[in-house]
C-alpha cells in the first residue's frame, strides 16, 4: 500500500535519524510487505566487508546484493557465491572498475581515509550506478568528539547522442556526538538528500566517468556546506532562541537604547 | 505546505538485481509486541509541530493509524506511551478561561488522570491523547513546604522572564514531601521554516542535604530535505545550597549559564574536531579534482587508501 509507505517514510522523517536502522526495523515488522521497498528507500549507515579475493574493503548497500550476497567492486564477485548472478555488461564493468580507481582517489584526497566503492549496472538507455563514501572518526583523534560520514550518491544516466542526461540524488548520513564532565552527553545526527539533473556532452565512456565525478565532487561540497550550516549554524541558533544567556530585559534595554540612537540620528538629518 | 517527500527521490532506483532478501535482516531475536513498536515511537517523538501537535497524538496520528491499518485498539493501548510523552517533555496546557500555560509531569500528578498547579492553586484533569486540560478546581498545597514553594515560584518565574523568551515553570513537592522539584520547559517550534526546539530542566531540592540534583536536556528538530537531531542531556549537581528561595534560583541560573556557554563550545568543538576530520572542504592542493588526469594522480602521488591495513 502506497500510502503506508509513505507513512513509514514521514515517520522515519521525525524519529531521532540516529537510530534509523532500528526505527526500519520496527516498522518493517509493522508492515512485512513492505520490507523489500522501504529498505530500498531509506539510506543507512553503509558496512563495510573485507573482499576475499583482492583484500580491498567495500561497502555494502541494496545495490550490490543479490539475495543475501554482495558483490566486490574490486573482484567483481559475490559473497557467498550466487550461482546465477546477473553481471553488468562489459562495458558498464569497464566504466565500473574505471570509477572506482577514480573514486579512490578521490576519497584519499578528500577523505585522507575511510572507504569508497562504486557500482554500475545496466539500464534499457544507459546505465545506473551508486558512489558510496565512509569515514568514522574516534574520539581521541579530535577533541573528545567522534564522527561518521556516510555519502550515498544515486544516479542515472540517459545516453543520447552527443549528450546524456544525468539525475543525480545524494544523501549524506552525519552522525556526531560528544561528551565530558561539564558537557555530559551531547548528540547531533542526521541525514540530507539533495537532487540534481543535468545534460552534459560526453567523449567516450571516459567521459562518462568524469561527468559522474564531477557532478559528485560539486554535490558534496554544497552538501558539505549546507551540513555545516545546518549542524553548527542552525542548531547552535535554535539553541539560543529557546534560552538566552544574556539577562532578556538587558539585551531588550540595549536594543531600545540602538533604537533610539537610530532615531535620534535620522532626526539630526531631518 | 507540503514539507519535502522523500519517495520523488526514488523513482529512478531500479534495482540491478532480483534476488529477495532470504534471512530477513530485520528482525531480531526478540520481537517486541506492536503496541510497543509503536509506543516506542511515540515515546520519541520531536518536539511537537504546530501542524500536527505533537505529532503522534491518537487524534492526529496518520502514520502510525496507517501503519497499524487504523487499529483503533492499538491507539487505546497506546494510552500509557502517550501519558509517559506528555510527562517527560512537561506538555503544557492552558487551563479553561485562562491564557498561562500550566506543566503536566510526574511530580505534579494527582492520579485518576488529574494534575495541579501550585502558582494557581488548582487542579485539573488532562486528556493525554488531546492534550487538553478540563474540570478545573481548586487544589490547596499541602505541603511542608508551602512557603517555600510560593517564594520559589515568584524567583524562578523571574528567572525564567530573564533568559527564555517562552516558557513555563512549576513547583511541587515531591518524594513524600521531603523535597521540592523545580521545572523549566521553553518551547519554540518554527515549522515554516522546518524546525522545532525544546529545553527542559528539572532541579530537585532536597533541603535536609542541602543539595539540588537534576538535568539539563536540550531537543532540537531541523527537517527540511533531511532529518537532523540535536540531543543533549547534563546531569546537574549542586551542594551546600541554603534553603532560601533566592539562593536556590540562583545557583540554578549559574549552573543552567554554564552549560549554555559549555554547549556553545562544544558546538565548535564539533565542527573544528570531527566535521572536520571527516571530509575535506577541497584537497590539500586547495583546487578541485582534475577528473580528466585522475589516471596522473596514480602515478603522481603516492595514493594507497582504501586497503587493508
Amino acid at each position: 500500500m502506497a500510502d503506508q509507505f509513505d507513512s513509514a517514510l514521514d515517520l522515519l522523517r521525525r524519529l531521532n535519524p540516529a537510530h534509523t536502522s532500528k526505527n526500519l526495523s520496527a516498522i518493517c515488522s509493522l508492515i512485512p510487505a513492505e520490507e523489500e521497498n522501504l529498505l530500498a528507500s531509506v539510506d543507512q549507515p553503509l558496512s563495510v566487508r573485507r573482499c576475499k579475493k583482492s583484500g580491498r574493503d567495500y561497502l555494502l548497500c541494496d545495490y550490490n546484493r543479490d539475495g543475501d550476497s554482495y558483490r566486490s567492486p574490486w573482484s567483481n564477485e559475490f559473497d557467498p557465491p550466487v550461482e546465477d548472478a546477473e553481471l553488468s555488461s562489459e562495458r558498464v564493468r569497464k566504466m565500473e572498475v574505471r570509477a572506482n580507481e577514480a573514486f579512490d582517489v578521490y576519497r584519499e584526497l578528500y577523505y585522507e581515509g575511510g572507504t569508497s566503492s562504486v557500482y554500475f549496472w545496466d539500464l534499457d538507455d544507459g546505465f545506473a550506478g551508486v558512489v558510496l563514501l565512509k569515514k568514522n572518526s574516534s574520539s581521541t583523534a579530535a577533541r573528545g568528539t567522534s564522527g561518521a560520514w556516510d555519502s550515498i550518491h544515486v544516479l542515472e544516466v540517459v545516453e543520447g547522442g552527443r549528450t546524456s542526461k544525468y539525475k543525480l540524488t545524494s544523501t549524506v548520513i552525519l552522525n556526531l556526538g560528544s561528551s565530558g564532565e561539564a558537557l555530559g552527553q551531547l548528540d547531533l545526527s542526521g541525514n540530507m538528500t539533495r537532487q540534481v539533473e543535468q545534460d552534459l556532452p560526453v567523449d567516450g565512456d571516459e567521459g562518462h566517468v568524469v561527468n559522474v565525478g564531477k557532478m559528485v565532487e560539486d554535490m558534496e561540497l554544497k552538501m558539505r556546506n549546507l551540513l555545516q550550516e545546518v549542524y553548527f549554524g542552525k542548531a547552535k541558533d535554535v539553541v539560543g532562541d529557546l534560552r538566552s544567556i544574556p539577562a532578556l530585559s538587558e539585551s531588550n534595554r540595549d536594543k531600545a537604547t540602538h533604537r533610539e540612537m537610530i532615531n535620534s540620528m535620522s532626526g539630526m538629518k531631518v | 505546505m507540503i514539507p519535502f517527500k522523500y519517495q520523488e527521490f526514488y523513482t529512478h532506483a531500479t534495482f540491478p538485481y532480483r534476488h529477495g532478501i532470504k534471512n530477513l535482516r530485520v528482525f531480531g531475536t526478540a520481537m517486541p509486541s506492536k503496541t510497543e513498536t509503536v509506543a516506542s515511537f511515540v515515546e520519541a517523538a520531536p518536539p511537537g509541530e504546530v501542524s500536527r501537535p505533537p505529532l503522534l497524538s491518537c487524534r492526529d496520528a496518520p502514520d502510525i493509524k496507517s501503519l497499524t491499518y487504523d487499529d483503533s485498539q492499538i491507539l487505546q493501548s497506546l494510552q500509557p506511551a502517550f501519558k509517559k510523552y506528555n510527562e517527560e517533555q512537561f506538555t503544557t496546557v492552558k487551563l479553561p478561561g485562562s491564557t498561562e500555560t500550566v506543566i503536566v509531569s510526574s511530580f505534579n500528578e494527582l492520579g485518576d488522570g488529574r494534575y495541579f498547579d501550585s502558582a494557581n492553586q488548582s487542579s485539573f484533569e488532562f486528556d493525554h491523547t488531546t492534550q487538553k486540560a478540563s474540570s478545573v478546581q481548586p487544589h490547596t498545597l499541602d505541603s511542608q513546604h508551602a512557603e517555600l514553594i510560593i517564594s520559589l515560584l515568584e524567583s524562578l518565574s523571574t528567572h525564567a522572564a530573564e533568559h527564555f523568551p517562552a516558557s513555563s515553570i512549576g513547583v511541587y513537592p515531591t518524594e513524600n514531601d521531603s523535597a521540592i522539584a523545580l521545572v523549566i520547559v521553553a518551547n519554540k517550534y518554527s515549522p515554516n521554516n522546518f524546525w522545532n526546539g525544546r529545553w527542559r530542566s528539572v532541579y530537585i531540592f532536597t533541603p535536609s542535604s542541602s543539595t539540588v540534583a537534576g538535568s539539563i536536556k536540550v531537543d532540537v528538530h531541523y527537517y527540511e530535505d533531511g532529518n537532523v537531531r540535536l540531543l543533549t542531556e547534563k546531569p546537574v549537581q549542586i551542594s551546600g545550597v541554603d534553603d532560601r528561595a533566592q539562593e536556590i534560583v540562583k545557583q540554578i541560573a549559574r549552573v543552567e549559564k554554564k552549560y549554555q556557554e559549555d554547549l556553545n563550545k562544544a558546538f565548535s568543538n564539533l565542527s573544528e574536531g570531527a566535521f572536520k576530520g571527516l571530509r575535506r572542504q577541497l584537497p590539500v592542493t586547495r583546487q578541485k579534482v582534475e577528473w580528466e588526469k585522475i589516471g596522473g594522480y596514480r602515478l603522481g602521488q603516492d595514493i594507497g587508501g582504501g586497503r587493508s591495513r
